[in-house]
């Protein structure tokens, strides 16, 4: 008979993780509004809702919820039960609670991301910190009535920081050189800097940001484990892939916005940040997943090819987008935003068809041994 | 609490099987297994894991049960987190070879 430590219920990490992919849904139909679909007829929910649920709904969910079932501490669920509050109440129309439901999940996960800092003060938790840290910038400034536009930077902070320190705190077993170390930690406290430079001086702080993410990124390409996972086979090989093309879409982002800064609307706007949030995002979210949904469900994810489609399928219409927005031809960009949703649903449709199947295979084989 | 020698064997051979997917290592070889307890059918297995924010450190936990669970001799059982020492790379076996093993499929 074990003895078993678990305080949290499966049932209440599976709850949370629905509500997760209920942020992240309602992000992608507001995301498709945004886009122009269904023009012309009342959205269920409003195109302006895109980012938030994104960010929060559905990113502040997952990652507060991962932290929590991580250090297995009940106060610790605050975070992502906030987050998951705040989908809910943005979908209801209540747009103030649910602007605090947004404060309260960001002081939570800084609380949390604080609490493993204080735990073992490495500076993988210290990036990881200030990954909260940003979303709560983000999400101050948004409830204060701040443009998008003039936030969005400490918004794509929170995704970024945390897969940051996450790839520092596991390339330990590579033992990189302290100064590589270090050289990473600086770039890094640099990109936090040229955030709040833009504040001050738009262009020069996303010119500064632009470069340093083109360190960053270059540094994880040398240095990640991901160039020599990707020798290996099946969903390690496959997260080896997720990982360099990321890293790549970060590149071109740098790239990208050296020449022409962050505007504050328009195709160029949308480019620069889709490349970063689907780009770099999407692409570390696909990778993780095999990872991720076991540590929540227990449920391991059996490997399967198909995987590689919706990969595939999500560079190829970000290519579709970014030639859409380069060239001023919405019609492309539509098509590669579109496209971008089905690619991620069709990862969705594919993790979950397979926790289906092997779900009715077990319990087919309990049955046959029974009888 | 006594420790046989013996058992403990049997133990580590069966935790051997338990793979952190992330690393694609057993955590024997990588140094998460501290301690293993033995008295009479009563079984502790103290193990660690990389980072106190991992969170594969459920899963792990449910892994080692299930190995434990599945030794005759073993009557009760408990995987016990803990976080003395703090694991670091230094207590992982030289000359392993990491993502050699695939995740277990449940």
């Amino acid at each position: 008979m074990a003895q078993t430590q678990d305080k949290v219920p499966a049932s209440i990490l599976v709850g949370l993780l629905v509500l997760a992919a209920a942020g992240l849904l309602s992000g992608l139909y507001a995301g498709l509004a945004r886009l122009g679909l269904w023009a012309g007829s009342g959205h269920a929910i409003s195109p302006t809702a895109h980012g938030p649920l994104m960010i929060n709904g559905f990113l502040g969910t997952l990652i507060g919820l991962e932290r929590a079932a991580a250090l297995e501490k009940k106060w610790a669920f605050a975070a992502p039960v906030f987050m998951a509050a705040s989908t809910l109440l943005m979908l209801a129309g209540l747009h103030v609670p649910a602007g605090w439901a947004l404060i309260l999940g960001s002081v939570g996960l800084t609380l949390v991301m604080g609490f493993l800092y204080y735990l073992q003060p490495n500076i993988y938790h210290l990036i990881m910190a200030l990954g909260a840290v940003s979303l709560l910038a983000g999400n101050l400034l948004y409830i204060n009535a701040y443009p998008v536009y003039s936030l969005v930077g400490w918004w794509a902070a929170f995704p970024m920081l945390t897969i940051f320190g996450e790839r520092l705190e596991l390339n330990r077993i590579m033992r990189p050189p302290k100064q590589a170390r270090r050289l990473f930690a600086g770039l890094i406290m640099g990109w936090i800097l040229a955030l709040a430079v833009m504040h001050i001086d738009r262009r020069v702080g996303w010119s500064i940001a632009s470069v340093l993410l083109i360190g960053i990124s270059g540094w994880l390409i040398k240095y990640d484990i991901a160039r020599r996972t990707i020798k290996a086979a099946a969903w390690t090989r496959y997260s080896a892939i997720c990982l360099l093309s990321g890293y790549a879409w970060l590149i071109l982002a740098g790239l990208l916005g050296l020449f022409i800064g962050l505007p504050t609307a328009g195709p160029l706007y949308d480019g620069i940040l889709h490349m970063i949030f689907v780009g770099f995002v999407f692409s570390m979210i696909f990778a993780h997943a095999s990872v991720i949904i076991p540590s929540l469900s227990g449920m391991h994810i059996p490997w399967h090819t198909y995987f590689y489609l919706p990969l595939i399928l999500l560079h190829i219409f970000l290519i579709s987008r970014l030639v859409g927005d380069l060239l001023w031809m919405p019609v492309i960009r539509k098509i590669g935003g579109y496209g971008n949703v089905a690619a991620i649903m069709l990862f969705l449709g594919g993790i979950l068809f397979m926790l289906v199947r092997q779900a009715v295979n077990q319990r087919n084989h309990r049955k046959e041994t029974s009888a | 609490m006594n420790e046989s020698t013996i058992d403990r064997r049997e133990i580590a051979r069966k935790l051997r099987e338990v793979i952190d997917p992330e690393l694609g290592v057993n955590i024997v070889d990588l140094g998460l297994v501290y301690n293993i307890l033995y008295d009479d059918g009563r079984v502790i297995v103290e193990f660690t894991a990389t980072t106190p924010g991992c969170p594969m450190r459920r899963f792990l936990r449910q892994q080692v049960e299930e190995k434990l669970a599945s030794i005759d001799e073993i009557r009760e059982y408990e995987a016990l987190l803990v976080w003395e020492p703090e694991w670091n790379v230094d207590m992982i076996e030289e000359d392993v070879d990491f993502f050699a093993n695939p995740p277990p499929q449940l």
